[in-house]
């Protein structure tokens, strides 16, 4: 039964992995969307690559507010919707689910206390947990927001096993914020939680810095006008380089 | 330049300490302005202990220095009064940074026409409540991010004050300080901070390090080398044990970026590693450290004196002016990094920030003594201790 199921997500997955190498998406969103050269490789997906097989991936998104969508021009254009809807044509005849959670000025802690209830319920197979932002933004202490990702992780795992993939995002690159809230130390200790936890962790902050150093897509120095359009452009090429990095990920499970 | 500035040295102290201050105050500076490429070369990217422990420990020392002949010589209320001068400059100094501080954010917002993110980040609780802000920050209650290590050397210096008559039993103030760490750490004990915010430094614990420091500074030297002697294999190991440290940190941070597996059973003790109540780790890596400096580098050795020594001790020896001129130039520094983060302004904000503070460090010690020397000339018996020994 195991060995056919693998087959047929073989199968499954065979079209949209073979269309791409890994880490990017399409040529031209390669094209638009550069990932860093130095990013991390996501790590093997389990599963997530088994909810493929089986032909329905429910995917839980928490997190602040750039996840609730903010500065987008609405909810479709935020990066989780468009990593839905990326991941769906994809991954077709595959069923994606995606339900978001959280919202703005939310914390770790908060966060934890969502995923606790809400996983039982929705029961995701992968779990994107944005955090940080608001931590470092008030100066709350980093060891409990790692300890909040850590109890999070030892639970989904107590309840759900390998069943559920975890993969942590960081805060949003900004000029702005670097220069005025100490984030360096939250970062640091993002991807010590993250392995930690046996997740990885997906670095929004070195993304968005790299498009903004290549001027490639630059949200803090867009014209005002321009600027809800520069927002949908940029989650929307998170969301590329996002489904880029978990179909790695789910072609590294399969192996 | 160099025989100018080296005119400048105060002599007779031990020249290492003003050395590694300097170094301290220097990476504090590059450590508080964020994209600072040098920001990558400082301390707390291989080990778990960064500037702030050193620069505590090393405060700790000079003061231990200072305050301890005042106290032998004048009695505790003089000494005390002293200690309570120095901590209303600190004081006085912290504000005036604050108020830097805010209006910079206040410029950068609107140069970047961040009003959005102000509002998203609640970075501007000033902007939103301003007079309640002013009052937290003159209690010490609200820290913005970068100005949080004034506060802890405020509120440490004013325990100091307070335990000056335990300096005749070293034993007594490292047990009473030692007791105090435990029961911040172990009972939660920290001062509150504005709404939910904690101190980012709890003083209660970091006291220990600044304790241990005036003990090492009271100490005879030949008692201490006694106490903690050379010993190859210790030293080995110590060595062994901050490059696993530096390894270790490395392959958790990065390992991932080059296909790394990540060891998650020692990440699972890493995160709890926190900076706030100084843990233990953090403490005896800076300790390691300065057994190993203390014993590595000769208290005469050349480059002290030569064109790489000489602006850093100088700079340790002016340590107060030059931390609050680091602290004002990283914010000028973070302005400049905002509008580019290439490597000629990279190049500019390093060298001006460095000349900078070797300039702040230069004019203090040139005017400082000029200062005392108006006031009370030096009894030519006592060339060693005639210049005020600043902590």
């Amino acid at each position: 039964m195991n060995a056919m199921r693998r087959l047929a997500a073989i199968l499954l997955l065979a079209p949209a992995l073979a269309l791409s190498p890994p880490g990017a998406t399409t040529a031209r969103a390669e094209h638009a969307c550069p990932a860093p050269p130095d990013m991390a490789e996501a790590a093997p997906l389990p599963g997530t690559f088994a909810a493929i097989a089986r032909g329905d991936l429910r995917i839980m998104v928490v997190g602040s507010a750039s996840t609730a969508g903010g500065g987008t021009s609405g909810p479709d254009a935020s990066w989780p919707r468009r990593l839905q809807a990326l991941l769906a044509s994809r991954l077709a005849p595959a069923r994606v689910q995606l339900e978001v959670f959280g919202g703005r000025g939310t914390t770790a802690a908060e966060h934890a206390r969502i995923i606790a209830m809400e996983a039982a319920r929705f029961r995701p197979h992968l779990i994107i947990w944005q955090l940080g932002t608001v931590e470092a933004a008030r100066g709350l202490p980093p060891e409990e927001m790692s300890a909040s990702v850590q109890e999070a992780a030892a639970r989904l795992r107590a309840t759900r096993g390998e069943l559920t993939d975890v993969i942590l995002m960081d805060m949003q690159f900004s000029r702005f914020f670097r220069a005025n809230a100490n984030v360096e130390p939250y970062r640091d200790q993002l991807r010590i939680a993250a392995a930690a936890a046996g997740s990885q962790l997906f670095s929004r902050w070195q993304i968005m810095n790299h498009w903004a150093e290549t001027e490639a897509l630059d949200l803090e120095r867009a014209p005002r006008d321009r600027r809800v359009k520069v927002a949908d452009a940029l989650h929307d090429c998170l969301a590329r380089v996002l489904a880029g990095f978990i179909l790695q990920g789910v072609g590294d499970a399969r192996r | 330049m160099l025989r100018a500035l080296s005119a400048l040295v105060r002599p007779g102290r031990d020249l290492r300490v003003d050395f590694v201050r300097g170094l301290a105050l220097w990476f504090i500076f590059i450590d508080h302005t964020p994209g600072n490429l040098l920001g990558h070369l400082t301390l707390r990217n291989v080990a778990f202990c960064d500037a702030t422990e050193g620069f505590v420990l090393l405060a700790g020392y000079a003061s231990g220095l200072a305050y301890g002949r005042m106290m032998e010589r004048d009695g505790w209320a003089p000494a005390a009064a002293r200690i309570a001068g120095r901590v209303g400059t600190l004081y006085v100094a912290h504000i005036f940074l604050f108020v830097v501080f805010t209006a910079q954010v206040g410029y950068s917002a609107a140069l970047l026409d961040q009003a959005a993110y102000l509002d998203e980040l609640a970075l501007d609780p000033f902007g939103q409540e301003p007079y309640r802000a002013l009052l937290e920050a003159l209690l010490l209650r609200y820290q913005p991010a970068f100005l949080d290590i004034l506060p802890l050397y405020i509120v440490v210096l004013a325990m100091f004050a307070l335990a000056l008559p335990l300096l005749a039993r070293p034993v007594l103030l490292l047990v009473l300080s030692l007791a105090l760490y435990l029961a911040a750490r172990l009972l939660d004990l920290a001062p509150q901070g504005w709404a939910g915010r904690d101190w980012f430094f709890n003083p209660l614990a970091w006291q220990l390090l600044f304790a241990i420091g005036v003990v090492m500074a009271r100490a005879d030297p030949a008692w201490l080398a006694r106490r903690f002697p050379w010993n190859r294999w210790v030293a080995a190991l110590a060595i062994l044990g901050l490059a696993s440290v530096a390894v270790m940190l490395n392959l958790v941070w990065h390992g991932p970026a080059f296909g790394l597996e990540r060891p998650e059973a020692i990440a699972a003790w890493m995160a709890g590693v926190d900076k706030a109540g100084l843990h233990p780790a953090r403490l005896a890596s800076v300790l390691v450290m300065a057994w190993l400096i203390a014993h590595l580098m000769p208290p005469q050795a050349r480059f002290l004196h030569g064109r790489l020594g000489t602006p850093f001790v100088l700079m340790g020896q002016q340590s107060l002016p030059v931390f609050c001129a680091g602290i004002f130039l990283s914010f000028l520094g973070r302005l400049a990094i905002e509008v580019s983060a290439g490597v000629p302004m990279q190049l500019a904000v390093n060298l001006a920030g460095l000349a900078a503070l070797v300039a702040v460090g230069a004019v203090w010690a040139w005017y400082g003594n000029e200062g005392s020397r108006r006031k009370k000339p030096p009894p030519p018996s006592l060339p060693a201790q005639s210049g005020p020994a600043t902590p």
